[in-house]
């Protein structure tokens, strides 16, 4: 586990609070960056590793549940654990509904908390990892020629050499040639993959 | 009645005389069974709705309670979960061996321990009305201590404050926190009621000042000043006798119905969707343990003014 790339944002509105969990974080060699209101957070510049946010609902100003709104809109995708001073039922299933990893009630057992942390950092780094990929695909995507773009459209969606020399007004090897050079600039190792890659790009795919 | 019910009449006569020696009544019987019937259920009805007001003000203390309840156990628990975490991240250090910042850790658990214990005196300092903690204090630094603590209240809601302290304020006997209190929640009273106001002027007055006289009994009729005025009239300036300080927070909101201001002191009683009702009562019992009053009257042109007064203590005058 790679704790030390990974930051818990911490956001409670009681100096005390915040720095014990800090402090409990920091027992097992994790890092925490503080906050005294949702506005300071948003307002912050964060570094840019996998990360969670460990909320307070009851805050001044923007409450915990306008923050996870607030970052729903504004597309900044981190997994929120709450923590609460009253247990609130209808307030932890909007919580939990909106997509939080864990709603805690203060004071609650450390490894819950530490538990729930290293569910939502692994969460966070599979969504990375899944954007990173996406990118990575887009970006060769963009590195076709707007002829191989083409052709690779076609080829994903089932048709043949000819079909596609036809359908373009170029001959079977043009085509072919077009093809291996797709194949190659995507990194893709088979016909399937690439309609896997065409898949996640959004493109058309025939559904199987 | 033969089948058992019961009828009611009722029956009205007078005498009368028709010249001969006959004495004769006239009057009618009147069946009224349905309207007294009528009449009780109306009573029945007044009867459970009384039931149910009280029940309704049942619940709504309880509610009331309910609120205060968890509120106490939200500034009970801050500290309570920052043990537990400190604690927690005690062993954790212990268990790495690492034991500077185990100490540390233990350092704040205790910290956190007493933080708990202060919260709870404090409550309990509320409930049992024990005796206030009495220092000499200048009021005007009291007021500019609140006047910090609300500054974000104050510009969040565009309201415009001015302060009128009086430079000359002998220093008072009490209890700073609790002074505190009061100043504040007067000050967010006036600040809440202005809120609601809609866009007229939001003006914030806060001021303080020696006072020789006391209006004595319903002070709603009476403007303080002007029974000054006329008491300084008569005495020289230098001879008057100094008997209390006087703060008062002014506000230009929607103002108070003079023959309705009473309740407002009572516990409970809120004219906020939010608010416990607690604060004029708690207000007016810090106030009061302090040997001073609390009242309020209109504000001119608009809004109220709510001021108390405490008193000076010779031994520190001379």
């Amino acid at each position: 586990m790679t704790e030390t790339e990974a930051v818990v944002f911490i956001v409670d509105d009681d100096a005390p609070m915040r720095q014990s969990l800090k402090n409990l974080l920091r027992s097992i060699g994790l890092r925490a960056e503080l906050f005294a209101s949702a506005q300071e957070f948003l307002q912050s510049k964060r570094p840019d590793l996998p990360g969670c946010l460990v909320l307070d609902v009851r805050l001044p100003g923007l409450s915990g549940l306008d923050l996870q709104r607030r970052t729903a809109e504004a597309g900044i995708d981190i997994p929120i654990i709450f923590i609460t001073g009253y247990g609130d039922i209808p307030m932890s299933v909007r919580a939990m509904k909106a997509g939080a990893v864990e709603f805690l009630t203060k004071p609650f057992r450390d490894q819950d908390l530490l538990d729930a942390i290293q569910q939502a950092l692994e969460r966070d780094r599979k969504a990375r990892d899944q954007r990173a990929a996406i990118e990575l695909l887009r970006s060769r995507f963009e590195s076709l020629t707007p002829r191989e773009r083409e052709v690779m459209v076609r080829v994903v969606a089932g048709l043949l050499n000819k079909q596609i020399g036809g359908e373009l007004g170029t001959s079977e090897t043009t085509v072919k040639i077009h093809r291996h050079q797709v194949m190659e600039k995507m990194g893709a190792g088979s016909l399937a993959e690439l309609v896997r890659m065409a898949d996640r790009l959004g493109l058309p795919v025939p559904k199987s | 009645m033969p089948n058992g019910s019961v009828k009611f009449l009722r029956v009205m006569g007078r005498p009368s005389e028709d010249g001969s020696s006959n004495f004769e009544f006239v009057g009618a019987v009147t069946d009224i069974t349905d309207r007294k019937r009528a009449e009780e259920e109306l009573h029945q009805k007044e009867v459970s709705l009384h039931e149910a007001q009280t029940e309704l003000a049942h619940v709504r203390w309880l509610t009331t309670m309910g609120e205060l309840a968890a509120s106490i156990a939200h500034e009970v628990n801050q500290p309570l979960a920052a043990v537990v975490n400190n604690g927690s991240a005690c062993l954790r250090w212990l268990a790495a061996q690492n034991l500077e910042e185990a100490r540390q850790s233990a350092a704040l658990v205790v910290a956190e321990g007493h933080r708990a214990g202060e919260i709870i005196r404090r409550i309990r300092t509320l409930a049992k009305k024990t005796p206030p903690q009495k220092d000499w204090l200048d009021l005007n630094e009291t007021i500019d201590e609140v006047i910090a603590m609300a500054s974000s209240e104050v510009q969040q809601n565009r309201v415009s404050l001015q302060t009128e302290l009086a430079d000359d304020l002998p220093l008072i006997l009490g209890d700073r926190i609790q002074l505190q209190q009061v100043i504040l929640n007067l000050l967010i009273n006036a600040v809440e009621a202005m809120a609601g106001a809609g866009e007229s002027p939001r003006e914030l007055g806060v001021s303080s000042r020696k006072a020789s006289e006391l209006p004595t009994r319903e002070p709603n009729s009476l403007q303080i000043g002007e029974l000054e005025r006329e008491t300084l009239e008569r005495k020289n300036l230098a001879e008057v006798e100094w008997t209390h300080v006087l703060v008062a927070v002014r506000d230009s909101g929607p103002g108070l119905d003079v023959k309705n201001v009473d309740p407002l002191f009572k516990a409970f009683h809120t004219t906020k969707p939010k608010g416990l009702g607690m604060g004029l009562a708690i207000s007016r019992s810090i106030i009061t343990a302090h040997g001073g009053r609390l009242w309020a009257t209109p504000n001119t042109p608009r809004g109220a003014i709510f001021q108390f007064a405490l008193p000076i203590h010779e031994e520190r005058m001379s």
